[in-house]
């Protein structure tokens, strides 16, 4: 019984922040993750280094990936702010990175792809 | 002492495309299969990263990605009274090595031959008679229909996640792709990659000739799509460096990029690299391939791996050259005809041209390799060959994409190679520089073949492959018509200058030309005409599967990626669904 309470205020709560400003679309979100995907694939001969968990996380944090030096510099957090610049135009905020994409122009595609690397775990 | 190895279910000489499809579909259907690849490794994630791989000198004039000419190479001749020279460093055709193969390298134009194409002796005997065709005109139907293949092409395609534009939908024909073309099954997986600005003042011209342009159809994804086998593409960023080079956001298929990733996680698959297969152990007897002799090339140490299945899925020359060294087959004698190991090679008869526009602006440092704008009206039987004098055609395109900082200049005809003048040149002409070129069928001839060389060896000390080839006069016809048909839509492009390039009479091995290089191990209908059946299972040992273009018949007017890949699949199907049940012959000679 409680069990259910507690999920039901989760979904409640996720239907109020979908209703806000941002209207961030996770699921939607997912479906432009496809485009990293094919770097960020979590596999051993993977181009990127593994996404997983990338919401919050120092940059240049996992050990078996080899970060360019710019990246290796950097030292951010991969917070909202962080990340929506990064995704936005990656050279532009961190000179010298060697992630070959130009960026995502739509800032609604820009939204619901950190709504859905948020929940990426 | 050769050390015997545990048996294995099958193992793969080689893993380029074929390797890696005829691996990830027999570990599917629950094989234990081995690969032998005496190239390095090739991992994405190492090797296709920036800002590594974009460096024109270590790729493309260096050659990183090609097979190594220090352990092999081939000899070559133009003619058999000559004697052959090896080639010390390769030049006009560049097989690769490694993980991936040639396949990494390339430009990625994803074609399919035409229905006609794969009866094209009965085609043209029904067209225009059985006695046009000359005598020395080795071809012959391939023992396989384009309706057969073609859930195989599209298999392929939803590998490679091919761009491109459908000109026939089953059967339906579609403007703005190729008209041409046979019955697709579906569209392309992806829509057409952009189109450079020559391309667009090409398919304008060609359009006012009353041809019929479309993009080239490539393996280059346009947009990030997850392929048939659940694995991930990028889409192209249009960096310009392609050719040659591994791509940095697994946009150009690869073997590496859209079959490995799952096949390296497979517990039934085993890759060992740096192995280099130097024999086949026959047993004539019993009609079999029982084992293949390796060396580690980092040890030098031998082995001995057993294996029920053997696929043969190296580079064209060395599939040709296993037969002859195992004495798998009768080898081919131009002399009396008889023999089919070695026979039908042919080269892709490339010739092109360049145009200049002094006052537009064509941005050639952007774009991939295939990027162009295609006419395949005057294509194998697309066009009528009553009058002309020679068989055979091909696509004529036109590029100006990915044109790299060292090797993309062209220049007018006439400009001095070095020095002041030259720099000014490629400075006023890199801009305004728009290249042409004919991918010419070559239809082979009884002259055209490849047998053991019999002075020089390679590094392990086999007999290299000797290649006796120069395009017969047809081609030259061809070639010459292709050329005729390029000119005038250069002329309705209105170019401040433009300059033809005709092949010369003798074949070289420089510079590059295509590394399309057909035949040896031909298909076919009968032993007597060939050395595999139509399922690519060699005639004389029921356990070897020859992939790759040696199986080709003769060379038809479009790249063999496409063709080869959608053989293996083919081939695949066959030993999953029918030889694992019942080994033997899959076809009664």
């Amino acid at each position: 019984m409680r069990k259910v309470f507690v999920r039901a205020g989760i979904a409640l709560m996720a239907t109020v922040a979908a209703g806000a400003a941002s209207a961030a679309d996770a699921a939607h979100g997912k479906v432009v993750f496809q485009n990293c995907a094919a770097c960020h694939s979590d596999k051993p001969d993977a181009i990127g280094p593994s996404l997983k968990g990338v919401y919050g996380r120092k940059s240049g944090a996992l050990t078996d990936f080899r970060y360019s030096n710019a990246m290796q510099r950097a030292n951010l957090t991969w917070d909202e702010a962080n990340l929506r610049d990064y995704i936005k135009d990656p050279q532009a905020k961190l000179k010298g990175n060697r992630m070959p994409f130009g960026g995502l122009t739509d800032p609604k595609d820009i939204d619901d792809v950190i709504a859905y690397l948020k929940d990426y775990k | 002492m050769v050390t015997r190895l545990k048996d294995v279910d099958a193992v793969t000489v080689g893993l380029g495309w074929t390797g890696a499809i005829m691996a990830r579909e027999l570990t599917k259907a629950g094989l234990n299969v081995v690969s032998l690849e005496r190239g390095p490794d090739r991992i994405p994630g190492e090797d296709f990263i920036l800002p590594a791989v974009r460096d024109e000198v270590k790729y493309g004039a260096r050659l990183e990605l090609m097979m190594d000419n220090s352990i092999d190479t081939l000899t070559f001749r133009n003619f058999g009274n000559e004697r052959a020279l090896p080639i010390r460093r390769i030049g006009a055709f560049l097989p690769g090595e490694g993980v991936g193969g040639s396949g990494i390298h390339w430009g990625a134009l994803h074609w399919r031959n035409l229905p006609s194409d794969f009866r094209i002796r009965s085609a043209l005997t029904e067209r225009y008679g059985a006695k046009s065709i000359p005598d020395d005109m080795t071809i012959q139907d391939w023992p396989v229909s384009y309706d057969e293949i073609e859930p195989f092409y599209d298999k392929f395609d939803k590998i490679c996640g091919v761009s491109g534009k459908a000109g026939n939908l089953r059967g339906k024909k579609v403007d703005g792709g190729n008209i041409f073309e046979g019955p697709r099954s579906d569209e392309y997986p992806n829509q057409p990659i952009k189109t450079s600005n020559a391309g667009l003042m090409f398919g304008a011209a060609a359009k006012s000739l009353g041809y019929h342009p479309f993009p080239a159809p490539v393996a280059i994804a346009s947009n990030a799509y997850v392929n048939a086998d659940g694995v991930t593409l990028g889409a192209c960023e249009y960096c310009g460096y392609c050719n040659r080079i591994a791509c940095e956001t697994n946009a150009k298929a690869s073997a590496n990029s859209t079959i490995l990733p799952n096949l390296r996680l497979d517990p039934k698959f085993e890759l060992r690299t740096r192995c280099f297969v130097t024999k086949l152990n026959y047993d004539k007897a019993a009609k079999k391939v029982v084992s293949v002799t390796y060396t580690d090339m980092k040890t030098g140490e031998e082995y001995e791996q057993p294996a029920g299945i053997v696929l043969l899925t190296a580079f064209v020359f060395s599939n040709v050259q296993h037969l002859l060294l195992a004495g798998i087959g009768e080898p081919y004698d131009p002399t009396t005809g008889k023999g089919m190991v070695g026979k039908n090679y042919a080269y892709q008869f490339e010739a092109g041209a360049s145009a200049f526009f002094e006052n537009k602006e064509l941005n050639p440092y952007w774009g991939s390799a295939g990027m162009s704008t295609i006419i395949d009206d005057f294509n194998g039987e697309n066009f009528d060959h009553g009058g002309l004098g020679f068989f055979g055609g091909g696509y004529i395109n036109c590029n100006t994409a990915a044109a790299p900082p060292i090797s993309g200049r062209t220049v007018p005809h006439g400009t001095p190679e070095w020095g002041s003048e030259w720099k000014h040149a490629t400075v006023k002409w890199y801009h305004h520089a728009a290249r042409f070129n004919t991918q010419g069928s070559v239809y082979a001839n009884r002259a055209n073949y490849m047998d053991l060389d019999p002075t020089y060896k390679d590094v392990l000390g086999r007999p290299l492959i000797r290649l006796t080839y120069n395009p017969p006069d047809n081609e030259f016809k061809m070639s010459a018509y292709l050329l005729t048909k390029v000119e005038a839509i250069i002329k309705a492009m209105n170019p401040s200058t433009y300059d033809m390039h005709p092949r010369p009479k003798t074949f070289t091995v420089v510079p590059y030309q295509s590394t399309h290089n057909t035949g040896g191990t031909i298909m076919g209908a009968d032993p007597k005409s060939s050395v595999v059946n139509r399922y690519l299972q060699a005639w004389d040992a029921h356990n070897l599967f020859i992939q790759g273009a040696s199986v080709f018949p003769q060379q038809h007017g479009y790249n063999p990626t496409g063709t080869l890949g959608a053989l293996a699949y083919w081939s695949a199907n066959a030993i999953t669904s029918r030889y694992l049940k019942n080994p033997g012959p899959l076809v009664h000679a």
